[in-house]
Formats: C-alpha cells, sequence, structure tokens
C-alpha cells in the first residue's frame, strides 16, 4: 500500500475541467473540444502512471484508504480515458455540425463537453472508490451525467430514451443501495468488525465469506438488479436499444464502451466477493448471462436501424462478460475482463462507424443503405473489421477473449453455456456480416442525395477527425488480436485482484 | 424509565403515521394532494431521523434531519408543484388499476409485508443493531415503503405519478441506510443528497421537455421507440 495522490487526481482533473466547460455557456466549440482533449490527455497520462505503479505490484491509496486503485482499477482507469480521448476526437467536428442549426448551438455544446468531462470524472471515481455507499454514489452520478447526453437532440426519440434510462437505471440503482445497506449490516454485525472500518470494500471482501446465507441471497438479488440494469443485462436491459440509437453516435459509442462496463466493474467487485462459497450463485449467473446472449442477438437481427442493432448486440456481448466474472475461476475471470476490454474497443469502433456513414447518408435504416464502399472505403473497411471482430473470427481480439471464456466454461463442465456461448458467436457473424455487406457493398441507393443529407446535418465526405479514432480502434482490435501478450499483464494483475478477495488472501 | 418508554411511543406514532402517509401519497388521485401527502411522509422521514439522533444520542443525525427537510421537504416538492404548474394538471391519468383495488393491495401488501417481515427480521439483517428495537421496527418500515414505491412504478403512468413512486423506493432506502448505517460520514451523505437532488431536477426538465413535444404526461404514450 503505498500512499499517493494519483488515484484523486485521475478523477478531480476531468471533472474539473467538465465544470469549466460547463461553466462557459458562450465559449467556442473549439475551445471546449481542446479542453476536452487536453483534459483527457492529463487523466490518460495520470491512469498510465496508476498502471507503471500497479504493475510493480503497489496498490496506491489515499483518503484513509477510501480511495483505493489496484489492478482492476488500473484498467478500467485505463480503458476509460484513452476511449475518452478517442471519442472527444471523433466529437470535434461531429457535435458542432449535427447541432449548427439551432440557435443555442454554444450552450449545447458546452454542456455536451462538460458532460462527456464530467462522466469520465464520475466513471473514475467509481474504479477507485473503496467505500460502497460511494460506488453507489457516483455509480448514479455516471448515469445523471449521461442522460442529458442521450437526450442532446431534445427531439421526441431522444427525450424518450431519456426518460428511460434516467428512470430503469435509477429504480435500479435505489436497489443495489438497498443491497449494499444489508450486505453492510451483514458485516457490521461480525464480531471481527469490531473497530474496523465498515464501509469499506476492502474489509468487506475480507470477512465476506461470513455473511450469513439469507443476507447474501437477498443482498445479491438485489444487487444484480441494480447493478444489471445498468449493465444492461437481460432483463433489465429495456432502456439500453432506445439510449443507444437515439444518443449521438460518439455518446453510443461511450455507453457502450463505458457505461455499461462500470455496470460489468461494480459487480466483478461486490457480487464475485460471494460467489465461491455458493455455487447456485455461478448457475445463476451463468443463466442470466446466457439469457442476455440469446435474446440479444436475436433482438439484434431483427432490427433495421443499424444503432439499434449494433446495441442489441452489447446486451448480447454484456451476457459473455458477466458469465465469465460470475464463474469465479482464474480462467473465467480472465476471459471476462479480456472481453470487456475488447468488446469496449470494438463496439465503440462500430458506433463511430456506424455514426459516419449517418453522417454522410443521413439515414441509419440498413433497407435505405448500400454501396456506400467508394464513398467512404476506410470506414467500409473499419466496420467490417468490426464485424468480423464482434463475431469471434480469429485473428480479431474477440476470438481471444471468447475461446478464452469457452474454455473456462467447458472447465466448469458447463458444457451448455459454452455452446449457447458457441451458437451466440454464430449469429452474431451472421448479424454483422450481413449488415456490412448491405451497407457497404449491397446495391447503390441513389435515392440518398447530397441534399437530404445536408438536411440531416451530414457532409459529402467522413472529415479526418472521425477516421483516425476509428483506424486507431480498427489498428487496436488487430493488434491485439495478434499479440494478446501485449495487455497480458495488466489483465493479469486485475484478474489477480478479484481472486485474491476470492480466496480469502488478504 | 418513562422518559425512554415515551421516547418509543412518539417513535411508534411516528412510523405508524409515516407508513400510512405513504400509502395515501400513492393512493390520492389528486395530484397536487398527492404530492402533499410526499411532503408529510418525507417530513415525517425527517422527524424519525431527528428522534433517532436522541435515541442513540448520535447527534449527527440531525444535520441529516435538516438536509432531509431540505431536500425532500423544500427542494423536490417544489421541483414537483412545477411540474404541476407546466402541465396544468389536477387528476392523475387513469392507472392500471382502479382505485378500491389498488387501496386494498396498497393496504393488504403494507400489513402483510410489515407482519412477516417484523417477525422474521434476523433473516434480512442478522445484526445485533437490527434486532432491538427501534432498528428492528424501523427496518420493517423502510421494507414496507421500499415495496410500495416498486408497486407504485409498475401500475401507474402518470408521470407525476412515477416520481411519487421513486421517491417513496428512495425514502424506504434511506430510511434503512439510517438505521443500519448511522455513523456515515457527513461526506458521504451530501454525496446521496445531491445525487437525489440532481436527479429529481433532471426529471423534472425531461418531463417539461416531453410534455412540450408530446403533450402528454402518460407514460404509456413514451412508445415511440418500441417495435
Amino acid at each position: 500500500m503505498v500512499e499517493s495522490w494519483l488515484p484523486i487526481l485521475v478523477f478531480v482533473i476531468p471533472t474539473v475541467c467538465g465544470v469549466i466547460s460547463l461553466s462557459l455557456r458562450r465559449a467556442s466549440g473549439f475551445f471546449h473540444s481542446v479542453i476536452a482533449v487536453l483534459g483527457l490527455t492529463g487523466t490518460f497520462a495520470i491512469s498510465v502512471a496508476i498502471t507503471v505503479e500497479v504493475m510493480k505490484g503497489n496498490v496506491l491509496v489515499a483518503l484513509n484508504n477510501t480511495i483505493y486503485a489496484d489492478g482492476l482499477s488500473a484498467l478500467m482507469e485505463l480503458l476509460g480515458s484513452c476511449m475518452g480521448m478517442v471519442v472527444a476526437i471523433y466529437s470535434i467536428r461531429y457535435i458542432p455540425i449535427h447541432v449548427a442549426h439551432r440557435a443555442d448551438a454554444p450552450q449545447r455544446l458546452s454542456t455536451y463537453y462538460g458532460l462527456l468531462l464530467l462522466f469520465l470524472g464520475m466513471m473514475n471515481w467509481t474504479c477507485v472508490t473503496n467505500s460502497i455507499v460511494w460506488l453507489y454514489v457516483t455509480l448514479e452520478a455516471t448515469t445523471l451525467a449521461t442522460v442529458f447526453l442521450v437526450t442532446f437532440y431534445w427531439d421526441r426519440r431522444s427525450l424518450e430514451a431519456g426518460y428511460k434510462y434516467l428512470m430503469l437505471v435509477t429504480v435500479g440503482i435505489i436497489f443495489s443501495l438497498f443491497g449494499l445497506v444489508l450486505i453492510y449490516a451483514g458485516v457490521a454485525g461480525l464480531p471481527e468488525m469490531k473497530g474496523r472500518d465498515v464501509l469499506l470494500i476492502t474489509e468487506l471482501s475480507r470477512v465476506g465469506r461470513k455473511i450469513p446465507y439469507s443476507v447474501v441471497l437477498l443482498a445479491n438479488a438485489l444487487l444484480v438488479a441494480g447493478f444489471g440494469a445498468k449493465a444492461g443485462l437481460v432483463p433489465f436491459h429495456a432502456w439500453l436499444p432506445d439510449a443507444h440509437a437515439e444518443a449521438p453516435a460518439p455518446v453510443s459509442a461511450l455507453l457502450s464502451g463505458i457505461v455499461i462496463k462500470v455496470g460489468a466493474y461494480a459487480i466483478a467487485r461486490i457480487v464475485t466477493v460471494f460467489a465461491p462459497q455458493y455455487p447456485a450463485v455461478i448457475i445463476f449467473v451463468a443463466i442470466m448471462a446466457s439469457l442476455s446472449m440469446v435474446i440479444g442477438i436475436l433482438m439484434a437481427l431483427v432490427q433495421d436501424d443499424i444503432k439499434r442493432m449494433l446495441a442489441y448486440s452489447s446486451v448480447s456481448q454484456i451476457g459473455y462478460v458477466v458469465e465469465g466474472l460470475g464463474f469465479g475461476t482464474y480462467l473465467g475471470i480472465y476471459g471476462g475482463l479480456f472481453h470487456l476490454v475488447n468488446h469496449t474497443i470494438v463496439k465503440a469502433l462500430l458506433f463511430l462507424a456506424a455514426g459516419a456513414v449517418a453522417h454522410v447518408t443521413g439515414t441509419r435504416r440498413l433497407s435505405e443503405l448500400g454501396g456506400l464502399v467508394h464513398r467512404m472505403p476506410v470506414v467500409a473497411i473499419c466496420f467490417f473489421i468490426g464485424a468480423l471482430a464482434i463475431g469471434g473470427l480469429p485473428p480479431f481480439s474477440l476470438f481471444m477473449s471468447k475461446f478464452t471464456l469457452f474454455a473456462a466454461a467447458a472447465d466448469l463442465r458447463l458444457t451448455w453455456a459454452a455452446v449457447i456461448a458457441v451458437f451466440t458467436g454464430l449469429l452474431t457473424v451472421a448479424c454483422f456480416v450481413r449488415a456490412a455487406l448491405r451497407i457497404f457493398w449491397g446495391k447503390p441507393v441513389e435515392a440518398i442525395q447530397p441534399a437530404v443529407a445536408h438536411a440531416n446535418g451530414g457532409e459529402r465526405s467522413v472529415p479526418m477527425s472521425m477516421v483516425l479514432p476509428m483506424l486507431l480502434l480498427a489498428l487496436l482490435t488487430v493488434v491485439i488480436g495478434f499479440y494478446p501478450g501485449l495487455i497480458h499483464p495488466i489483465l493479469d494483475r486485475a484478474t489477480e485482484c478479484i481472486l485474491k478477495v476470492l480466496t480469502g488472501g488478504f | 424509565m418513562p422518559i425512554a418508554i415515551q421516547q418509543t411511543d412518539i417513535l411508534a406514532l411516528l412510523m405508524i403515521t409515516h407508513l400510512i402517509a405513504s400509502l395515501v401519497a400513492a393512493e390520492l388521485r389528486n395530484l397536487r394532494a398527492a404530492i402533499w401527502a410526499l411532503v408529510v411522509q418525507s417530513f415525517l422521514l425527517a422527524c424519525i431521523i431527528a428522534s433517532f439522533a436522541f435515541v442513540w444520542n448520535n447527534y449527527t443525525l440531525l444535520i441529516w434531519a435538516f438536509i432531509t427537510i431540505a431536500t425532500k421537504v423544500v427542494i423536490i416538492p417544489a421541483l414537483l408543484f412545477y411540474m404541476l404548474h407546466i402541465t396544468s394538471l389536477t387528476v392523475e391519468l387513469r392507472p392500471l388499476i382502479g382505485l378500491r383495488a389498488s387501496l386494498l393491495f396498497g393496504t393488504v401488501l403494507i400489513v402483510v409485508f410489515y407482519w412477516i417481515l417484523r417477525t422474521y427480521i434476523y433473516f434480512v439483517a442478522p445484526t445485533q443493531a437490527a434486532m432491538v428495537e427501534p432498528a428492528r421496527s424501523s427496518l420493517t418500515v423502510a421494507f414496507c415503503i421500499f415495496s410500495l414505491g416498486v408497486y407504485v412504478l409498475i401500475t401507474r403512468r402518470d408521470v407525476i405519478k412515477v416520481v411519487i413512486g421513486l421517491h417513496l423506493l428512495e425514502n424506504g432506502a434511506h430510511l434503512a441506510l439510517i438505521t443500519l448505517a448511522p455513523a456515515l460520514p457527513t461526506t458521504t451523505k451530501l454525496g446521496i443528497w445531491t445525487n437525489v437532488v440532481v436527479a429529481a431536477y433532471m426529471i423534472v426538465k425531461l418531463t417539461e421537455g416531453i410534455y412540450k413535444t408530446l403533450g402528454v404526461t402518460d407514460t404509456l404514450a413514451l412508445s415511440e421507440l418500441k417495435r
């Protein structure tokens, strides 16, 4: 344990930048994007510094151990700030064009960048907090920061999506607060907790196995409902397709990439504490996850809207992540975290590509798109890489993580779970390759005239600031696929953090 | 000790009225009256917290009671009345369940929940703190209000009624939090209340937006995105 300011700075910097952006209502869009990119670069640098410290075997703590950064925190910080940077760069051109025709454009830009930065601050805070009540507070804050990003266009559809998102996730979070309170009471009653700070997650995981069975059952049901709603797990996923589809493309990338992963992170931190002593929990989580996978991909197959298709696929993919975490074995947790990282990258890539398509053509409907490969070859290649990767085809990164998960399931003799996971993978390939072929190689649709596209805020070609983030993400997908060893050390460290809790190695 | 008995009597009275106020806030069809019932319910919550401060000699709980009054008795009802003002509604949209049936169901829900939980409280909170009065009754009341909130959220379609349900749910969870974790640091409490107020403000903004674009406050009308 090393006292350090880094875990505090990692959430204070984006929060302060966010407040600056929110308070300068009349500043230009350029100013806001500079603040965002600079702030997030700083955050990324600090995340790297935290990772370096953690890889040395240290745990960074601050403020009486209420702030605590271990391998799992470092992994999430790194992923979050990296995605934040990508999204901020993509937004430089995308967002101003989409609000250019509105009278209150400067205020909207200030809200957009301010909330984007605030969200990343809150998300980073969630990942370093060591107090169960602060976990609830910051988790709810990540929701609150993103609601007005979902309703950014402030029209009928986005308002509906935002309302559902706010209501469902807030109710879910209150459920998880109740669960956390029960766990707190269960821990506080234990004789060995006399004189210790019961609110700390590290203390909780030390004695987690001694909490009475009845409390564990009730509290875990409440927690899975609450965090599951945030993660978009079936049957709490109703908000997800609406919010993802109606938000601006970079926000969708952020929602699918990071917001739902915060829910998965909370499950990894709290629920896995109880997994090992109750094998029923493993089966329960595996069933929930398998349902999520199958229902998600079946719903994705019947969508005509690209972004809704991608959103339902996120429901399906979060099933893989949660299944891995729920297994509670080294291989399972490793696979779950690996899939979390890969899915973040690939789904962000696909959402950004879909956003570019809508940006140029003014439509998101598969039935109205076709033959775009000549107009945007780079986007076509990026989308195709993403489509193959999310289907779990070698040599891309998701093949590696899915394979790890299949192995983990087989290891636990859960053959049915492995079969469902493979089956879902096949459907995913079919769904995405079909979509990619249709959008980029299908019959060119002449009906979409540039004039229509312009009315929708589109351009004739995709600007460089939108292509670069996509290229970066596509590159990452390929590189991690070929050299999984690149991120193995940090994944290994994060897995050890969860396992240490499971085996009571404190 | 006669004073201690008096304290528990006052607490019992507070809790029973708290439960009744929750039921009234959930069932009243007149929206203005329902919001006033929520004000009373929240005020009673603050009173319960304040009496805990004296029962447990933990005077930091008084801060919590004051913040409860500031947020739940003043700010949130003000926001709800603002919602009522912009939508110019007086009577709730017909819920999915009739008044008599709903009243009966709500009462039965509370009574049954109260009876079961009061008897088997060790099942959900097996701690010394939760076994003794007044924590035992308080936790039971918290569970009842929480489940009443869930019931309201499921069966009501009027936005304002849904928000009232959300606040019942929140008040239940917060009562449980205060009962089982009275020693929370003040910064944590401030974090929780900030969230509550910001969430309430955002719901009002969204409802205003929805009302201005759709002209309704019916959550069932929000179905454009369904297929």
